[in-house]
């Protein structure tokens, strides 16, 4: 899996591809945490290159969920595939999450998205 | 076991950089049992899922251990062993949580109890663990399977 960041004028960009799994999702964790951690920055994870993840991984993303709750910012993901879509639908997420068709869209709503009140 | 038309077994470490080839032999073999594509991926995340578990509840995350899966077809279902010799796992570890607090973890068991009709835990399994898991795919719409949910055996 890699992952690659990179700034945008709405929001800080994480490029996810490959698996995300137990072994890979520490990976996208660390850098959730420090593109998060003590910054006021919306954060948007790119799925399009995403061909699979499990729970480690979804719950790394209601991790960066919670970050930006704590740091009343927005935390936003995009291109899901249809097979990582369908855990998260699973797993009652979709309505959690701010999900945005593509890139575009998404950097235009990210700033007007309501954040999620309903974390543990 | 009759009509069983296929078996394999893999043996791997207990360690998380591996579940990938587990993930590569789960699909493989439920392709090649005919198991509709849309059911492919569920499977794959339910093994994963649950070798997962094993990895870090059984081994506590111990790269040294050992963990193996068993995979037979059957004309009707496609059916997993997991074995591993570590310490026996909570019952509470194969127990999904409730989905209504939003948090981090604990979906792991669920996506297995969702996927897979029948999940039986063997705890007379000596030296470790055993699960099994076992997921319906042919007749369409035939009810004379086993129970579904979860059994401890």
């Amino acid at each position: 899996m890699k992952v690659l960041v990179r700034t945008e004028s709405s929001a800080t960009i994480i490029e996810c591809t490959g698996e995300v799994d137990l072994y890979t999702s520490p990976k996208l964790r660390d850098a959730l945490l420090k593109e998060m951690a003590g910054l006021k920055v919306n954060v948007l994870i790119n799925m399009s290159g995403v061909s699979y993840i499990d729970s480690s991984g979804i719950a790394t993303l209601v991790e960066g969920l919670q970050l930006s709750q704590r740091t009343q910012t927005r935390f936003g993901l995009y291109g899901l595939r249809s097979n990582a879509r369908s855990v998260l639908e699973l797993a009652r997420l979709t309505r959690v999450f701010s999900i945005f068709e593509n890139e575009q869209e998404a950097l235009e709503k990210i700033g007007k998205t309501q954040p999620f009140s309903g974390l543990a | 076991m009759p009509n069983e038309v296929h078996k394999c077994r893999i043996v791997i470490n207990s360690e998380a950089r591996l579940l990938h080839v587990l993930r590569c032999v789960v699909r493989l073999r439920a392709q090649e049992a005919g198991v509709p594509s849309s059911e492919v991926d569920c499977l794959t995340v339910a093994i994963d899922e649950a070798a997962s578990n094993i990895i870090r509840h059984a081994y506590g995350n111990r790269p040294d251990g050992r963990l193996a899966l068993d995979v037979r077809t059957f004309p009707d279902r496609i059916e997993f062993l997991l074995e591993d010799s570590g310490p026996k796992i909570s019952p509470d570890a194969w127990r999904p949580r409730q989905l209504d607090d939003v948090r981090p973890g604990g979906l792991g068991t669920y996506f297995i109890k969702c996927f897979m009709d029948v999940i039986s835990y063997d705890e007379d399994f000596v030296g470790g663990n055993r699960l099994r898991l076992v997921k319906h795919f042919s007749p369409a719409g035939s009810t004379n399977h086993e129970s579904t949910g979860q059994d401890r055996k």
